[in-house]
């Protein structure tokens, strides 16, 4: 039957090694696929403990204790001057009273021990809650060294090593996302190479006449970037599938676990297909001259 | 030879379709051609002969751009090799015909998707592929058997079908590398007398053979490539002498003439 379009011819060709190499192309997907699963879990943690790293952040306050000698009026004034620092978000005032009961409470049965002490020894003070931006150390130190020359400030307290270890742990964690992301980028690339590598020495006879009538590099290599594409399309819903199908199975036993949103599982997979046209492209550079060895 | 004559310059149909000027070609230190010049005008028909490996085949791949010249210049259809862009190379190629010793063609597509093929990748638009298929192998005498499987025909109707695929784009040149190699005497002369009738209509062919009858009885210019130079180009006879020639030859056979005996 005579091959109606260029189209019709392109589509025929890009399933051609689908239906010629039906094991090869069966096993590079389902590796491409266990690879790419791997991938998608490694993503998934990244995202669930970036998601716990964000909620531990939310946590970064700042503790701002005032001169015990400062008239009420004077205490409210500061207030509105501190809401006003880049990187703050909240402040909520504390009274001695107030910190005295929070105290208590912290002692629970040991509250005791704080009638020896007799006249309330706690300064007031100034709780104030940070921006998600200001949560970072440095942004905490600046705010720091802003307040550190009001004469009414006394002592400003957070918690830095608890600030140092969480920044340090989500950079080694990143760190460690991205060695392993690339080397499944890598592999992924290296098995659709090699099977769009087969599927052009198969086709090297096409190749060649191809060449050989006038055809343009980007006619020859249509066919193959689209296989490859569709490998990549296959392997990563596979990889994307399976993860959903675990989740499913194992549900609530996961227990808080954040899963991939819909834009998020597009993005994987489009991100598949993307591998699946790199792999092959790099497959085609041998071809893309214009010799066709006569 | 007139080493004078432009290569690119003039209205193209006057300038020669083919040029060749102190050409070298050199394959990992293997001299393939050396010092050839040579021009073919608008619908010549050129025999290239010569010892297997004396640099035939490397003429066709000089002409085809699949090999550029490692010194000299090669000019087809007014453009420059050396300084081609090679993304213009398709282009060129949709004007040059080929036909082979082994037919190559895709042996899982019918005889009329081969032809097709040749059209169906340069982007003509299906009803004028269809036209076209039907023109060409009307021409060759194939149309009856466009759905057979080149398997299920003779080597002579194989080499139709690569004959009428090479024609199919209408190209200007015809390049056929020992399109007789494999063909028994008979069917070789229809061949060749399939050749000269797509000569008659204008296309310049260049054929290459190491048959020395051919070449004497058929040939008109005659080159002889030895060695990777070119060692005689000479017109022998007129295009009115091809018909006597051919009955002539299928009558008596073939024979060699004294030039090629020590080949």
């Amino acid at each position: 039957m005579l091959e109606r379009t260029r189209t019709a011819y392109l589509l025929r060709e890009s399933f051609a090694g689908f239906h010629r190499r039906k094991l090869t192309t069966g096993v590079t997907i389902l590796i491409m696929g266990a690879s790419l699963l791997v991938l998608a879990v490694l993503t998934l943690v990244t995202l669930n403990l970036g998601h716990a790293l964000e909620t531990a952040r939310a946590g970064i306050d700042m503790r701002v204790f005032l001169r015990d000698d400062l008239a009420p009026a004077r205490l409210a004034e500061l207030q509105p001057r501190l809401v006003v620092i880049p990187g703050v978000a909240r402040t909520s005032f504390i009274s001695p009273e107030m910190a005295l009961r929070e105290l208590e409470l912290n002692l629970g049965a040991d509250a005791d021990l704080l009638e020896m002490v007799g006249e309330n020894p706690l300064p007031p003070s100034y709780h104030l809650t940070l921006t998600a931006e200001a949560r970072n150390l440095e942004a905490v130190r600046g705010i720091r060294d802003e307040l550190a020359v009001w004469p009414e400030v006394a002592e400003i307290i957070f918690h830095q090593d608890w600030i140092d270890a969480l920044e340090t742990w989500t950079v080694r964690f990143r760190l460690a996302s991205l060695v392993v992301g690339l080397v499944v980028f890598v592999a992924a690339v290296f098995v659709i190479s090699n099977t769009v590598k087969l599927t052009m020495a198969a086709s090297a006879r096409v190749i060649q006449i191809q060449k050989l009538v006038g055809a343009t590099n980007a006619f020859i290599r249509t066919p193959y970037l689209m296989e490859g594409a569709l490998q990549g399309l296959l392997a990563g819903s596979l990889a994307m599938g399976s993860l959903l199908g675990a989740g499913f199975l194992l549900g609530d036993r996961l227990g808080g676990i954040v899963f991939f949103a819909p834009g998020q599982i597009v993005g994987f997979v489009a991100f598949c297909v993307l591998l699946g046209l790199i792999g092959s492209w790099s497959a085609m550079r041998k071809y893309l001259t214009m010799q066709s060895d006569l | 030879m007139d080493q004078s004559t432009p290569l690119a310059a003039g209205p193209l149909e006057e300038r020669p379709v083919i040029g060749f000027r102190h050409v070298d070609l050199v394959y990992d230190d293997q001299v393939a051609l050396k010092d050839v010049t040579f021009t073919v005008a608008n619908g010549e028909f050129l025999c290239l002969t010569g010892p297997s490996g004396a640099g035939k085949s490397s003429i066709l791949r000089l002409i085809a751009m699949d090999a550029l010249p490692s010194r000299g210049e090669v000019i087809v259809r007014g453009m420059l090799a050396s300084r081609m862009n090679r993304r213009k190379v398709p282009r060129l190629r949709r004007e040059i015909g080929f036909v082979f010793q082994d037919f190559r063609l895709l042996d899982d597509r019918s005889v009329e998707d081969n032809v097709a093929f040749a059209q169906l990748v340069v982007g003509v638009r299906s009803a004028q592929i269809k036209r076209n298929v039907m023109r060409v192998l009307t021409q060759v005498g194939l149309w009856g058997k466009r759905h057979r499987l080149p398997r299920q025909l003779s080597g002579g109707e194989q080499q139709r079908v690569a004959i009428a695929r090479a024609m199919v784009n209408s190209p200007k040149i015809l390049l056929a590398d020992e399109p007789t190699g494999n063909l028994d005497p008979v069917t070789a002369q229809e061949i060749i007398d399939l050749l000269f009738r797509i000569n008659d209509a204008g296309t310049c062919v260049v054929f290459s053979t190491h048959d020395h009858g051919i070449v004497h009885v058929f040939g008109e210019r005659v080159m002889i490539v030895q060695d990777g130079r070119l060692v005689s180009d000479e017109k022998r006879r007129t295009q009115v002498d091809r018909s006597a020639n051919l009955a002539d030859h299928m009558y008596r056979g073939q024979s060699a003439p004294k030039e090629f005996q020590h080949a």
